[in-house]
Formats: structure tokens, C-alpha cells, sequence
């Protein structure tokens, strides 16, 4: 009994340490994300995140030079915070673990729904107003070209194919929704042997030239950065026509006032310079361009149309 | 003249049926899943993805051959290490907490009482308390069958990603697997055994503090430590779904195909498992005193008896209190170098402010039962479905009596195709299918492993056999004997979800590389149990039936004295292998783990409460066929 007792007195210590440790926490860790309260109050901090669709240490170091740069134009710390799947970027930005966030198509207008309307479009690329997919294939496969994706059907079916991400806009969404409409309604799943999902562009074209998948699509962007090697093996068979892709969203409950110096600095990136070459040369873009929500209202209409994932 | 009779309809009536019973089961489950699921073979059929999967292969070996052991990737791999422990102890540690004080309401001799009420207010005064157990048994049940992949996929998006999200994820499963035996053990305990309490005047509390827990202390005791080495080895991949560790690493860099990197990681998580086993055997051994046991005779001072138990416990609080800080503040193996407070979200959770924005996620709770398209449900969205031809229509073509007809199930199959839930619960074909086929195949390679795999018929054959080895053949037994325990070591030291990964880099995602990894893994945790159970019959026994052949002797007088055993720990086995199904889905192998992970990512919580419902289902169903049967014993 004693030792209970003794157990007892040991585990409410232990509480009684973890309570205190976990108020001091909770006040300050409510002043660094500083994310309650619409009233435009600044946090003391913001915390930048992106949707994973690259390799992780290429996006640590690209949205790290991004943070020092709004750090230098806009006065306030700001700090990337990776996250490994598209939802926990989407709930990051919706739950306020996260201000400002590079996201897809999906991404963005999940974002606007989570949020219930409290996210805005920042700035897009130019680039992203007229995106598009590629449909690979393994160079040892045989498929040629292709001129539509019904005919991508008839040569491959049966055979292995693999999206990106599950919540890829152009590694997915897209794809499937072009595919499922030039196939008269019929799903990838029902046509080629085993539909995966490798996790992101980088590794669908890594795993459709090594030959894991036959057929694979990703997006133009990933693909056109990639080395001549890699192309060789994985040669673009079909192209999509163009949508809407990727923004920065930011929550709205920063002000408009902060929002307004956000864009600003992001616009102004200038491809002359060392930080704008750096930035945008990563993001195979331009420049930045205003964007609204608005645009997205086309990715949302094929969500919404409930593009069937199976299941 | 009374015991003979007795004896004879005893055996009357227990004709061996239940063996052609068994057997036609196996036989029917095992068609079953080749016919209810698609299997994708063509790795073996297919010779240019034969060819493919064998380059891979030997491409592996070669590269499992080459581990990075650079000095920086050594630091990273122990930092990820400590991370993983981190999580698993402070897991266990507040499931040990919780379960103790859910198993409390959960056991109906501590809760409730098991003495006899008579007359109408004494019933009426036991309804709350019958009431409130039962309400414990289902937060238990429920916290037991969503496995703590689950439970980690949707913490993700509360808590982020981190070792505290595997550790509250692990937690929260490991509670409902401690409080559901823990308050078995505690109702399996003889009232008579603490009756003096209640007699001299003890209340519920008194009973079970002074009664029934020291009773039971030993089974939960050793159950706890069970857990805990478990804990450990899920932790280690948990972080596949985010939970941090050495699983996120792993994930990562078999996606980039590191393999040297892959490699370095996977000693690591080997060492961490096997180290966990020697712990907890050598603690096991410490909490084992047996009053028989000669050990026990040897005369000890009082301190020596008393201060044990007190180094026990001060170990055990160090350790947690490493955990807490070193998830908090200690932690520096992120990718800057710099600590990072992990528990910062935990603590947010007690914002009222905090709480509100991830309110969303209550439409987990509202399941979509896709009453429309079943002809029930809101009438205007009825309608929609009608004209778009997605409801179920029975009648379409076959009546109600062409039931005879195959045809006639096939397309009422297809019209209930259309229904959500119809595929959903469809969908749980998938991790049944590889539990079914995973579990036949490792118990089958068990049973054949567990012969080099058994002390007594390798080294201590001589004490039954009467003959005397030449020195060469009993240096052969003992290679052959550390070959078997080797593999079942590495079996059984490497998760499921790892053997998992690694297969499914080999074969493709898909039901052939799941139901290998959980055959691998059953094997190594099979043979471990089985050949302990035939090392422990006495030597005697076996001296009998010795007629020339160890083999024999192995196969008709071992086997079938520890069958029993053996078909015990093999549906435990199952049991775990179909909550292991559903963890093998959410990681990629596909089918109703896949599916929820699925529509979780896409926000559609509605249909992704759905599947967990049908997750919960199949783990409560299985698990009172098995109460039922009484196939599977606790611990």
C-alpha cells in the first residue's frame, strides 16, 4: 500500500510539474502565434508554412529565404514551419498554427473552407494562372505520345499508374478530373491495373523512370526543373490543358494593413536582384501577381462536383 | 463406480469435431479472401516486372549492404532515437494512468461489486454504478479498436506533427488496451480472496486498493511491461504518419531512395526494439519472486526486500521525467539544431480560444450514412440521386425469389455498390483479407521455425534422446538454433509497418506486400511463444515417444501436447494482425484504412467517420466472436 501511496504522491508531483510547465507554455506560445482575435492586432511572429510538394530540404532552404526577406521588408520575425502531408498545412493555416502559407489549387480553396472565409489570396505566380500537368511515362514501356487521354486508356490499361499527393491539385485533382471526363466517367482505377500515390511530384517522376509505375502525371513545373537524366527515362506523353494552380493564402485575421505589406514585399520581388533571383528562380516563376480568391472558384467547381476518389 | 460412468460421457460428449470445424473455417476464410479482394500477383506472373522486382531486390540486398555511417547521420539517427523513446514512454506512461483509473470503473468488482443485492432499492442503487461501468467498457472498447495510426492521423491536423502526436496518439490506443485487461484482471480475482476487507467494514475503494490490486499486481505488472516494449515498437513508426521519430526519417528516406541511410535506421530501430526486449525480460525477471523459487529462500535484510521496489519506481519516475523534458525542451534533433518545444501544442489544447478553431472536426462524429441513396433521408437529395441512377435498386431485374440464382446476388450486389456504407464495409475485405492470409502463413512458418528454434530439441536433446553427440553435430545444432532464434530476432525486432515499407518498395503498394510484412512479423513473434511453450514440457514426456528421430518426436509428441497453446497465441495473433490491416491501409498497402486516411486529408470528415465507425466495428465484432469462442486468453 505504502508504495502505492508513494506512486501515488510521485505521479501528482509529476502533474503538478507538467500543469505548471504546460501555463507557462500556454502564455507564451499564445504571444508568439499571437493568432487570436480579428481585430488586425500583429503577431509577434508569423509563421510561414507550404504544401510539401518537393523535396524537404530543397523547400526549407527556398521558404527560409523567403521568411528573411518579408522579415527584412515588413519589420515582424518570420519563421517557415515544414509540415509532411497537404492537410496539415491547410489545418495549420485554418487553426492558426500557421499566417501565411504557399498552397496549391486544393489547397486554396481548402483553405478558404476551413477557415470558413478567413483566408485571402495574396499573390500567385505568374505561372500559376495558366498551369498544367504532365502525363509521363517509363521510356522502356513503349508508350509513345498520346493524343488524348482516352487514347492513354487504350494503350495502357492495365498497367501501373501513380498521382502525387493525395491532395495535389496538378498531382491529382486534375489529372483524375481530365482523365475521368475524356474517359467517359470512368475512373483511373478502372482502368489501369493499380493506381498509387507516390506522395509528390519529385517522387512520381523518381519512381516512373526507375520503373515502379508505368504512367505517371505531375506538374509541368517539378518536371521542367528536373535533370535531362530523369527526363530521359520518364518522357512527357500527354500535356492538360491549362488551370489555375498554386498561391500564398494568408489569414485574414492579420489586418489588412499587414496583409496589404505582405503583398507588397512579395510583388515587389524583383528578378534582378539577388534576393528575387534566388526566390522566384526556385519557383520557376517571373514574378509575383495579384490574385483573388475568385480564380479558384473553377477548382472549386470540380471539387465540388465530388470527382470520385473511390471509397 | 460414479467416477467411471462420469468419465466415460465425458468423453461422449466431446466428440474431436471441432478440429473439422476449425479446418473448414481456415479453409472457407482463406477462398474467402482470395475471392472477395483482387490480388495482384504479376510480380511473380508478369516476367518483365519479375525481372524488374528481382533487379530491385538484389538492389536492395546491395544497398542494405552499405549503411551510411557518417559521423553526422550517427548523431541525427541517436537524436531520432531518443525521440522515439521519448514518445513511447511518456505513452505509456499516461495510459498507465488513464487505463488504471478507466479499468477501475470498467471492472465490475471494483466498480460495481460482485457481492449479492437483494430487494428492489438495493438494485435500483446498483443501476448508476451498472450504468457508469458500462460507459467506461465502451470508452475503452472504442479507445482499444482505433488503432493508433488512426488516432495519429487525425492528431496530426490538432496537435501538428511531432513525437508528442505519436505519443498522445499511442497513448490514447495503449489506454484502451490496458484498461480492458486490466479490469479483467481485476474481475478474475476470487471475491473470497479480499471478502475480510468488505467484512471488516472496508468500502469499494478500501476493497480494491487493499484487496483487489495487490492480487492482481503481478498479471498487471507484467502486462504493463508487455505494452510498454510495444509501445516502443510502434513508436519507432509511428512517425509514418506524422508522429515524429524514426519513422518520419524512414518514411522520407525510402522515398528518396537513401538506402545506405535507410539502412543506418533501421539498425537503430532494431537496436532500440531488441534493447527493449533484453529490458524487459531482465525487469520481468526482478518483478518474478516466486516464494518457491530457490532464489526466494536465500535470506535478505529487510532493506534489500523493501528499498527494490522503491529503485523500481524511482527508475521508472526518472525516465518519465527525462521524457517530459526532453520532448519539451531537450530536444534538439530538428532540422536547425535548436530545441523545440513539443508539448506546446498539448498545452494549447486548455485555450477554450484554441479549442473553437479546431471544431471542425466534429463532423467526425456525424458519420455519413448515405441514407439517401437507400431510399430514406432528405427527400430532395433522394430525388438528385434517383435521376443521376446512383440509389439501390433491388428490384430491378431479379424479384425477391430468383434468390437461387448466382446472377441475381451479383447484380443486387452491384446495385448496393451504390451505397456509401456498402462500400465502405466492403472496403474492410482488404485488411481482412491480409490479416487472414499473414496470420496462416506465419503461423505455418512458426510452427516449422519453432524445431531449430527450441532449446530443448537442439542443445538439451541428449536428456531425452539418450544419445551423446559428436562435438561437430552439436556445433551444428547450435548454428542452426542461432540461425532461427536470429531470424526470428529481426522478424519480430522490425515493426510490421517497416517490413511493410520495405515490400511495398519491392512488389508495389498492394495486398501482397502487406499480408508478407504481417506474415514476417507474426512469424517472429510466434516462434518466440511456441518454442517456449514446447521447451516447457518436461523432458519425461518426450523420453516416452523418443523413437530414433528428433524430428518425429517433434512433430507427433511436442506439437500436439502445446497445440493448444500455439492456437491460443496465434488467434491473439489475428486479432492484432486485423487492427495491423487497418494500419497497413493507412500507410498505403489500401482498403479501409487507405480509404479514411483518404477522405480525412480531403476534410471529408463526414464519410472519413464513417469508415472509423466501420474500423471500430470490425475490431468489437472480432473481439466478441473471440470472448464468445473464448479462442484468445488475456496477456
Amino acid at each position: 500500500m505504502k508504495r502505492v501511496l508513494w506512486l501515488m504522491i510521485a505521479l501528482a508531483g509529476i502533474f503538478s510539474i507538467a500543469a505548471c510547465g504546460g501555463g507557462g507554455n500556454n502564455t507564451s506560445g499564445g504571444n508568439t502565434t499571437g493568432s487570436g482575435g480579428g481585430n488586425g492586432k500583429a503577431p509577434e511572429k508569423i509563421i510561414i508554412t507550404a504544401i510539401p510538394d518537393d523535396n524537404a530540404d530543397k523547400l526549407k532552404e527556398h521558404f527560409g529565404n523567403i521568411a528573411k526577406y518579408l522579415e527584412g521588408k515588413i519589420g515582424i520575425p518570420c519563421e517557415y514551419m515544414h509540415v509532411e502531408n497537404y492537410a496539415a498545412s491547410v489545418t495549420a493555416l485554418a487553426n492558426g498554427q500557421a499566417h501565411l502559407s504557399w498552397m496549391g489549387g486544393v489547397t486554396t480553396v481548402q483553405a478558404d473552407q476551413q477557415t470558413e472565409g478567413g483566408a485571402v489570396v495574396v499573390c500567385c505566380r505568374d505561372i500559376d494562372k495558366k498551369f498544367k500537368t504532365y502525363f509521363i511515362a517509363n521510356a522502356d514501356s513503349g508508350i509513345g505520345k498520346v493524343n488524348d487521354l482516352k487514347d492513354l486508356a487504350g494503350k495502357a490499361g492495365g498497367k501501373d499508374f501513380t498521382f502525387g499527393s493525395k491532395g495535389s491539385t496538378s498531382g491529382h485533382l486534375m489529372p483524375r478530373y481530365f482523365f475521368t471526363t475524356q474517359n467517359e466517367g470512368k475512373k483511373p482505377e478502372d482502368v489501369f491495373g493499380k493506381v498509387g500515390y507516390s506522395g509528390s511530384h519529385d517522387l512520381t517522376l523518381k519512381q516512373v523512370a526507375e520503373g515502379q509505375y508505368t504512367v505517371g502525371a505531375l506538374n509541368y513545373a517539378t518536371y521542367d526543373k528536373a535533370s535531362d537524366e530523369l527526363k530521359a527515362k520518364a518522357p512527357i506523353i500527354y500535356t492538360t490543358p491549362t488551370y489555375v494552380d498554386y498561391s500564398f493564402v494568408a489569414r485574414k485575421d492579420l489586418g489588412d494593413e499587414l496583409i496589404g505589406k505582405i503583398r507588397k514585399a512579395l510583388l515587389e520581388l524583383d528578378p534582378a536582384s539577388e534576393d528575387g533571383k534566388k526566390i522566384l528562380g526556385f519557383m520557376k516563376a517571373g514574378k509575383l501577381v495579384e490574385a483573388d480568391m475568385k480564380e479558384w472558384a473553377g477548382i472549386r467547381n470540380v471539387m465540388e462536383s465530388d470527382v470520385d476518389i473511390g471509397g | 463406480m460414479m467416477q467411471r460412468t462420469r468419465v466415460e460421457s465425458c468423453y461422449a460428449a466431446k466428440r474431436p469435431w471441432g478440429h473439422f470445424a476449425a479446418l473448414l473455417v481456415i479453409a472457407v476464410l482463406v477462398i474467402g479472401s482470395f475471392w472477395a479482394v483482387e490480388w495482384d500477383f504479376s510480380t511473380f506472373t508478369d516476367p518483365a516486372k519479375a525481372e524488374r522486382a528481382l533487379e530491385r531486390a538484389s538492389g536492395l540486398v546491395e544497398a542494405f549492404s552499405d549503411p551510411d555511417f557518417s559521423g553526422e547521420w550517427l548523431e541525427r539517427c541517436w537524436e531520432l532515437t531518443k525521440e522515439t523513446l521519448s514518445a513511447a514512454v511518456m505513452a505509456t506512461f499516461l495510459a498507465v494512468i488513464f487505463a488504471y483509473l478507466l479499468a477501475m470503473g470498467a471492472a465490475k468488482s471494483v466498480a460495481v461489486g460482485v457481492e449479492p443485492v437483494s430487494g428492489w432499492r438495493g438494485r435500483l442503487l446498483r443501476l448508476p454504478l451498472h450504468l457508469f461501468c458500462s460507459a467506461c467498457r465502451w470508452t475503452l472498447d472504442i479507445l482499444r479498436s482505433v488503432p493508433d495510426f488512426a488516432w495519429a492521423v487525425i492528431l496530426v491536423a490538432v496537435l501538428g506533427l511531432g513525437p508528442v502526436t505519436g505519443a498522445v496518439a499511442l497513448a490514447l490506443n495503449i489506454t484502451g488496451i490496458l484498461g480492458k485487461v486490466y479490469s479483467e484482471f481485476w474481475d478474475s480475482v476470487d471475491p473470497k480472496g479480499y471478502e475480510q476487507i468488505r467484512a471488516l467494514g472496508g468500502g469499494r475503494l478500501k476493497t480494491f486498493l487493499y484487496g483487489i490490486r495487490p492480487l492482481a499486481s503481478r498479471s498487471v505488472q507484467s502486462f504493463t511491461l508487455m505494452r510498454a516494449e510495444c509501445a516502443i515498437r510502434n513508436a519507432a513508426v509511428i512517425g509514418a504518419v506524422g508522429g515524429g521519430g524514426l519513422g518520419a526519417e524512414i518514411m522520407y528516406q525510402i522515398g528518396m531512395g537513401k538506402w545506405g541511410k535507410v539502412t543506418t535506421l533501421m539498425l537503430y530501430t532494431l537496436g532500440l526494439t531488441l534493447g527493449a526486449d533484453l529490458a524487459s525480460n531482465f525487469i520481468r525477471r526482478q518483478l518474478r519472486s516466486d516464494p518457491n523459487h530457490p532464489r526466494a529462500v536465500k535470506p535478505r535484510s529487510t532493506f534489500a526486500n523493501l528499498s527494490r521496489a522503491y529503485i523500481g519506481v524511482a527508475f521508472a519516475m526518472c525516465v518519465v521525467l527525462w521524457s517530459v523534458w526532453f520532448m519539451g525542451w531537450g530536444n534538439s534533433g530538428g532540422p536547425d539544431g535548436q530545441a523545440r518545444n513539443y508539448l506546446e501544442p498539448l498545452a494549447k489544447l486548455g485555450d477554450a480560444k484554441e479549442r473553437k478553431k479546431i471544431a471542425f472536426f466534429e463532423d467526425l462524429l456525424k458519420p455519413d450514412f448515405d441514407l439517401e441513396s437507400i431510399g430514406y433521408g432528405d427527400p430532395a437529395k433522394r430525388e438528385i440521386q434517383e435521376q443521376m441512377g446512383t440509389t439501390v435498386k433491388f428490384s430491378d431485374e431479379y424479384e425477391w425469389y430468383d434468390f437461387w440464382r448466382p446472377s441475381a446476388w451479383v447484380s443486387w450486389e452491384k446495385s448496393l455498390q451504390n451505397w456509401f456504407v456498402w462500400r465502405v464495409v466492403k472496403s474492410a475485405a482488404v485488411p481482412l483479407a491480409m490479416a487472414i492470409i499473414g496470420t496462416l502463413l506465419g503461423v505455418l512458418a512458426a510452427m516449422a521455425l519453432s524445431y531449430p528454434h527450441s532449446l530443448a530439441f537442439q542443445l538439451e536433446s541428449q536428456q531425452f534422446t539418450g544419445e551423446s553427440p559428436h562435438p561437430a553435430v552439436r556445433a551444428l545444432r547450435v548454428v542452426q538454433m542461432a540461425l532461427a532464434r536470429g531470424i526470428g530476432l529481426v522478424s519480430r525486432g522490425v515493426p510490421e509497418v517497416m517490413w511493410a515499407f520495405l515490400f511495398i518498395a519491392f512488389f508495389g503498394p498492394g495486398l501482397l506486400a502487406g499480408s508478407i510484412a504481417i506474415a514476417l512479423h507474426t512469424l517472429g513473434v510466434l516462434v518466440r511463444v511456441f518454442s517456449e511453450s514446447v521447451d516447457n514440457i518436461p523432458y519425461r514426456r518426450f523420453e516416452q515417444t523418443y523413437r530414433g528421430s528428433r524430428m518425429s518426436c517433434f512433430a507427433y509428441t511436442a506439437g500436439p501436447m502445446s497445440w493448444k497453446d500455439w492456437m491460443t497465441y496465434s488467434f491473439f495473433q489475428f486479432e492484432s494482425n486485423v487492427r495491423m490491416g487497418v494500419v497497413l491501409g493507412i500507410v498505403g498497402v489500401g482498403g479501409l484504412g487507405f480509404f479514411f486516411t483518404f477522405n480525412f486529408e480531403w476534410f471529408r470528415f463526414e464519410k472519413a467517420g464513417t469508415h472509423l465507425l466501420v474500423i471500430i466495428l470490425l475490431t468489437v465484432v472480432i473481439d466478441r466472436i473471440s470472448r464468445r469462442l473464448k479462442l484468445s486468453r488475456v496477456g
